[in-house]
């Protein structure tokens, strides 16, 4: 059987073995958390509670602020000690809600199942508990998912594909989830239907992960009032790229600087679907998730499930402490995560991974041989040998002429390049400059 | 173990790279290009081994130097280009070469066909290829001059230029005698120091490829170009026109479909830019064989075609994933 994929991309070795064979566990709850407001795409949710005031889990903290914002919820019992600011690991600042945790009396706080009237789910109705839930794009991106599934009237959405892909190495987050709670998915899944009466689901695995591919087959084939079909893909970076996977799973291509809703299509992360039968079928609000603990440099790599807020240096804790030999620390994944300056941030939504690399040579910039192994590469089919010329000749008009907004930063094109040229890094600054002097 | 260090490195995304770099290519090409480096010793006598080594040495030399003038590391010396521009200098060149001229075509090789551009990735001409034009025009006579190489293989019948010291190629166009394939292939046939041996060429080709080196598209092109155009004018008048086989193994032919056209730094970078060069070289060599004043044409068919290098980079790029053309403005 031949696997589907899309075209280009790299093969990175994956790390995965460290972490994809040890089951989720959960975190002591801290006796401090700290959430930040802004964990999202989109304008900061504004804080709805006073210091001093008492808060219970799943409690509003932050209101989402417009459309294209998303709610925050209290995950615990406590007191909000203060409203800080401080930086995000990306680099932006961001208020933060400082909360004191009532540990007793939240190790008692059990989610109770609620009775979902399965007959009141429309479309609306299934948007409106999204976006009451303050669901976000856990896949890294974050962007507010109701927003996702608010298509226009004019637009035909005939295929929803869940991104089941992983393709980050290091990661096992969504590996062990969908081993896990594999019902849970799909429950989410038939949630989804019941709004949106899809033609297709689509749900996009790796081969790399056998056994999830096996759990979600076997568990989908239960499922009758969902027509759920599991797709096995090649393993390749950058398969869990939006457009990729729809290309992978579907044959559609989405047009250069559109939406998937282009093409019929919503993607939907498994997290994010976790985070939607929590809400419908508990109640529970997006307080929680997984995030793996990885790399060379951590004693304990491990899977955590850890409320949102959850300081990095208890993560650490609960994996044994890190060596003295680590010498770069990343928040998300190697291929498109962020270096951190220090471990002074919290798990938010979107944190996927906390990595402790010991090898991090930083190779000098090479001169470009001209060996076009970037542009074999780039899943956008970009130039970037050419991007990160233009971008370094102080050429953006010309780089954007080349297509220069249609990379997503995957990174694939540097991580071939032989002569170690920052290629990423030069694009992101032609990006950054056409953005801010609107060429 | 600790819970706190402070110092992190950091950078920009992405954080791992594949096990490759500049230097790990180069030194991959010399070690394809070494079965044919063997023989060309077995062929033309001990004395090929020294102009390795002087070629080498010059080339290593002149980039030190040029990089010092340039206020430049010469470290780059490292990266093993220098190494490869030095074999194929010496495997273009004639075997009578006198170390003098190989040594002044190695300074020319280095200094005009590399570092007055700025060093490696920067050079638009092959610097090999460079030198050798140098030198034709510096030393015309010693650049024709051919010997025949040592019967390694005894079982294969006579060559046929063995009384007229030519090369294959100049045999057959100015006598109208063609040589036999088996000789070509093994290399029993004057020419070039290391571009008689078309087998072992093809097999250092085979490595390449299988290493993922060298794309398919420039090689099957220019072979394709010149097994089709040369089997038209051979169809038209086999008396005065050789046939397409024999083009294929004669001469540099070998040389320049696996290490030539494939220089990544002088030659396009994309899969339709490589056809295209790839086609043009091709073109460039059959006319020049065919009707111009040189017997062999395949270096200066190069050159060209790498002037066209940057022109086709420009008009070759590739259109994004999921591209729209522009509608019409209303």
């Amino acid at each position: 059987m031949t696997l589907k994929t899309f075209r280009k991309g790299v093969h990175p070795h994956d790390h995965k073995a460290l972490t994809e064979s040890l089951p989720i566990e959960a975190v002591p709850i801290p006796g401090t958390l700290l959430i930040p407001l802004s964990q999202h795409l989109g304008k900061p949710a504004t804080p709805v509670k006073e210091r001093g005031a008492e808060v219970m889990p799943g409690e509003l903290i932050g209101e989402a602020d417009g459309f294209v914002s998303a709610k925050v919820h209290s995950p615990v019992y406590g007191t909000v000690k203060k409203i800080v600011q401080q930086p995000l690991p990306a680099g932006r600042m961001s208020d933060y809600v400082e909360i004191t945790v009532d540990r007793e009396q939240t190790a008692e706080h059990v989610w109770q199942p609620r009775e979902l009237d399965w007959d009141m789910l429309t479309r609306e109705t299934v948007t409106a508990g999204i976006r009451d839930a303050g669901i976000v794009g856990m896949g890294g991106a974050t962007f507010p998912t109701h927003v996702k599934f608010s298509p226009p009237p004019t637009a035909e959405i005939d295929t929803l594909v869940i991104n089941g892909v992983e393709c980050e190495p290091y990661l096992t987050c969504d590996h062990r989830l969908m081993l896990e709670h594999t019902t849970h998915l799909l429950d989410a899944i038939r949630i989804l239907h019941r709004g949106f009466a899809f033609k297709k689901i689509l749900f996009g695995i790796e081969s790399n992960k056998p056994d999830a591919i096996e759990a979600v087959t076997r568990a989908a084939a239960e499922v009758t009032d969902a027509p759920i079909e599991v797709v096995p893909l090649k393993v390749k970076y950058p398969q869990g790229a939006e457009k990729m996977l729809i290309y992978a799973a579907t044959g559609r291509t989405v047009p250069a600087g559109k939406l998937p809703l282009e093409v019929g299509v919503i993607v939907s992360n498994v997290f994010t679907l976790s985070a939607l039968a929590d809400w419908f079928l508990l109640g529970k609000p997006l307080i929680d998730r997984v995030i793996t603990v990885s790399g060379n440099g951590v004693q304990n790599p491990r899977n955590l499930r850890a409320l949102v807020g959850t300081p990095f240096a208890r993560l650490v804790e609960a994996c044994g402490g890190i060596s003295d030999s680590v010498v770069k620390v990343l928040a998300g994944g190697p291929m498109m995560g962020v270096a951190l300056p220090t471990m002074d941030y919290s798990v938010t939504k979107g944190s996927s991974g906390l990595l402790f690399l010991t090898d991090a040579e930083v190779p000098a910039e090479g001169n470009c041989i001209k060996c076009g192994r970037c542009v074999d590469a780039c899943p956008m089919n970009l130039m970037p040998l050419t991007l990160a010329a233009y971008a370094r000749a102080n050429k953006f008009l010309e780089a954007k002429e080349l297509h220069l907004n249609d990379c997503f930063e995957c990174g694939a094109c540097a991580y071939n390049c032989p002569a170690k040229i920052k290629l990423v890094a030069w694009i992101r600054y032609a990006k950054n400059y056409v953005r801010v002097h609107k060429l | 173990m600790s819970t706190q260090v402070e110092g992190f490195v950091l950078t920009s995304s992405p954080h791992i790279a594949a096990p490759s770099s500049t230097q790990r290519i180069m030194f991959t090409v010399v070690l394809t290009l070494l079965p044919a480096v063997v023989m060309s010793v077995f062929y033309f006598g001990m004395r090929v081994l020294g102009l390795y080594v002087l070629s080498i040495a010059v080339c290593l030399a002149t980039e030190v130097v040029c990089k010092l003038l340039r206020k430049r590391s010469p470290m780059s010396i490292t990266d093993g280009s220098a190494f490869v521009t030095a074999i194929l200098l010496v495997m273009v060149l004639p075997p009578a070469i006198s170390p003098i001229a190989l040594a002044l075509g190695a300074v020319i090789s280095i200094f005009l066909g590399k570092e007055v551009f700025g060093g490696i990735g920067y050079n638009i001409f092959n610097p090999a290829l460079v030198g050798r034009a140098f030198l034709s025009a510096a030393y015309p006579v010693q650049i024709t001059t051919w010997t025949q190489p040592n019967r390694f293989f005894s079982f294969l019948p006579a060559s046929v230029d063995a009384q007229t010291q030519a090369t294959p190629l100049a045999a057959a166009r100015f006598e109208g005698v063609v040589e036999n394939i088996p000789n070509l292939l093994l290399g029993q046939t004057g020419g070039s120091i290391g571009e008689t041996g078309a087998a072992f060429l093809i097999l250092g080709g085979i490595a390449l490829f299988a290493l993922k080196l060298i794309r398919w598209q420039n090689v099957l092109a220019f072979l394709g170009t010149v097994f089709v155009l040369t089997g038209i004018f051979h169809l038209i008048d086999p008396e005065t026109y050789a046939g397409p086989v024999f083009h294929l193994f004669s001469g540099g032919l070998m040389l320049a479909a696996f290490y030539m056209i494939t220089d990544i730094v002088t030659t396009p970078y994309t899969p339709i830019g490589n056809m295209i060069f790839g086609a043009g070289v091709g073109l460039l060599v059959v006319l020049i064989r065919l009707f111009g004043g040189f017997s062999e044409g395949v270096g200066f068919a190069i050159l060209i075609m790498n002037a066209l290098t940057p022109i086709i980079n420009r008009y070759t790029n590739l259109k994004p994933f999921g591209y729209v053309a522009p509608t019409e403005a209303a």
